[in-house]
């Protein structure tokens, strides 16, 4: 989930110290976002100028590398070498070992660290997610199948043969699909099932499936080409970021309860079972 | 929230950090030939895009002075104001202008316009060219921006070629999707189509038409796209523009650059190229 990641990108630069006079590359990687590559790289470069002045940084030290392709985010990890990166809980999964990350922090959201995926349908139309079994399962979470099936579904379940599923990058349109029949079922994720609300749907909605919570993921970096130090002072930053004016104007404006340093464990069974399922 | 918002956001607390509160720019002097307000409604109709600037100024001094003219209860003064600030090259002046066409229009509304499609429409299109620049008032004023709009829409959809149907559709195509904001493809593709087929003459309205089709991703729309695309240039090619042609000529060339940049990654992953928006850059009005 990227949620937030582009914050916790400003957040990463203030808490570097290159001196080097190449702008240190972050990759932002957002499959499926529905930002403009170009758009997104040329605010990415406002706020990275913003942090240089908090942080008393060179005007330029960093730059920002944004796609929402996943196979350009493939390309550019192996071919930068970010020191540090913002990349969905699927991407880190799959670029873990290609590119030597770990996790470094977290956004925390209304208290939570973590989300949960659902599986909705109209109301009354389906129980369970066996009576989906061939039928069509839209959503804009569709980007990352092999996230979806290893990570959501936790290996129980894959959906490339289960449903007939038709990806989009239009969580709105999914729904109105759900209303017309031309979709028999959606799946949200958090932010998406959070602002049900605000759609007034004419009718209900049930939910067939629920994982488990997954946590959310903002910065990693390459454990090889960072040391202990830079990883700890840059967790330690972004952990007071909150706290400071400037930042706190970031926290409040995006809804960010605080960052936290990402704990290893909770990845852990995350790693291990997209490992097992390969 | 997503990453949309976020950089909208981004950009916004970059400009409150990196610039000075904006300041008007000094008054131009003018030597305004005398005429009444009753003068000026004679040909008000006749001021707009061909209209060099001093003539328009003057048209606002003239406003101005007589507050107590029936104008002063009519979009004239934000129509004025929006077509200065269309062209305008100075970021400040421009905002400047707009500024005063979205005051213009208040006041028309506290002298009782508020039926008046027009004033709503530019007092849309005036905020919309200020959210261009600031995005902080993005964020603050998306919701009134909008409410503006939609009664335009409802009160005068074919004021200015499909204006009020043009500014929608392109608030609706370039704002952060649901469940971030009100961003909606499928309404910005249903107004837009609207404002290309019943207003067909107008190039902006193929423009976006072309750019909502374009972001549905896949290749019949985008075929679609390049057909709009082509006929709207076409239109600005063949037609007098006046002073809004430099500004159209450049996003048509932003949007053409933009199918060639993102035609050449097709072969990745061509539903990722869906939805390349930029947010509300609905200042192509007049």
């Amino acid at each position: 989930m990227l949620k937030r990641l582009l914050t916790i990108a400003a957040l990463l630069a203030s808490c570097l110290t290159f001196a080097a006079s190449q702008p240190e590359m972050i990759v932002v990687c957002y499959p499926g976002g529905s930002v403009n590559a170009a758009d997104a790289n040329a605010a990415m470069s406002s706020m990275l100028r913003v942090v240089e002045r908090i942080g008393h940084w060179r005007e330029n030290s960093f730059d920002s590398l944004f796609t929402t392709k996943t196979d350009e985010c493939r390309k550019q990890m192996a071919e930068k070498n970010p020191k540090f990166a913002i990349t969905s809980l699927g991407l880190f999964l799959a670029l873990r070992d290609q590119n030597r990350l770990i996790p470094l922090a977290q956004p925390q959201l209304k208290g939570r660290t973590s989300e949960i995926y659902r599986v909705m349908v109209e109301k009354g139309q389906f129980q369970n997610l066996e009576e989906l079994k061939g039928k069509t399962l839209g959503g804009t979470v569709l980007e990352e199948q092999a996230f979806i099936a290893k990570i959501v579904f936790a290996g129980n379940l894959d959906p490339a043969s289960f449903f007939v599923l038709k990806p989009s990058n239009q969580a709105i349109r999914t729904l109105r699909s759900l209303a017309k029949g031309e979709l028999d079922a959606v799946m949200l994720n958090q932010q998406q099932f959070d602002g049900l609300a605000s759609l007034h749907l004419e009718k209900p909605l049930a939910v067939v499936f629920t994982s488990e919570e997954i946590p959310l993921l903002g910065v990693v970096a390459d454990a090889a080409a960072t040391t202990e130090a830079e990883r700890g002072r840059f967790t330690k930053a972004l952990a007071g970021m909150c706290d400071d004016p400037e930042g706190k104007k970031l926290c409040e404006l995006f809804g960010i309860d605080a960052f936290a340093a990402a704990d290893k464990s909770v990845f852990e069974p995350f790693i291990k079972r997209w490992t097992e399922e390969r | 929230m997503n990453p949309s918002r976020l950089l909208i956001a981004f950009a916004c607390l970059a400009f409150l950090a990196s610039c000075a509160p904006l300041q008007p720019g000094p008054a131009p002097v003018l030597a305004c030939p005398k005429q009444s307000p009753a003068e000026l409604s004679a040909y008000q109709n006749a001021l707009g895009p061909l209209s060099d600037s001093d003539t328009l100024l003057c048209a606002l001094a003239v406003l101005r002075q007589a507050q107590d003219s029936p104008l002063n209860r009519t979009a004239l003064g934000s129509r004025l104001y929006l077509h200065l600030a269309e062209r305008e090259t100075d970021p400040r002046q421009r905002e400047h202008y707009a500024a005063a066409g979205v005051k213009s229009a208040e006041a028309a509304f506290a002298l009782g316009a508020k039926n008046d499609g027009a004033v709503h429409y530019y007092l849309a299109a005036n905020l919309g060219l200020l959210v261009r620049e600031q995005v902080t008032l993005a964020v603050q004023n998306l919701g009134r921006l909008a409410q503006e709009m939609r009664l335009a829409v409802a009160l005068s959809p074919g004021l200015d070629e499909g204006g009020p149907l043009r500014l929608l559709g392109a608030l609706y195509l370039k704002a952060p999707a649901w469940p971030d904001g009100m961003g909606d493809l499928d309404q910005a593709l249903a107004l837009l189509e609207r404002a290309a087929n019943e207003y067909p003459r107008h190039p902006i309205n193929h423009l976006f038409y072309a750019q909502a089709l374009w972001s549905e991703g896949d290749e019949t729309h985008q075929a679609q796209a390049r057909t709009a695309f082509s006929l709207g240039q076409k239109l600005l090619a063949e037609g007098d523009w006046g002073y809004s042609n430099a500004a159209w000529a450049k996003e048509f060339a932003v949007f053409a650059e933009e199918m060639g940049m993102e035609e050449a990654q097709s072969h990745l992953e061509p539903r990722s190229r869906a939805n390349s928006r930029r947010f509300v850059s609905c200042a192509y009005c007049g």
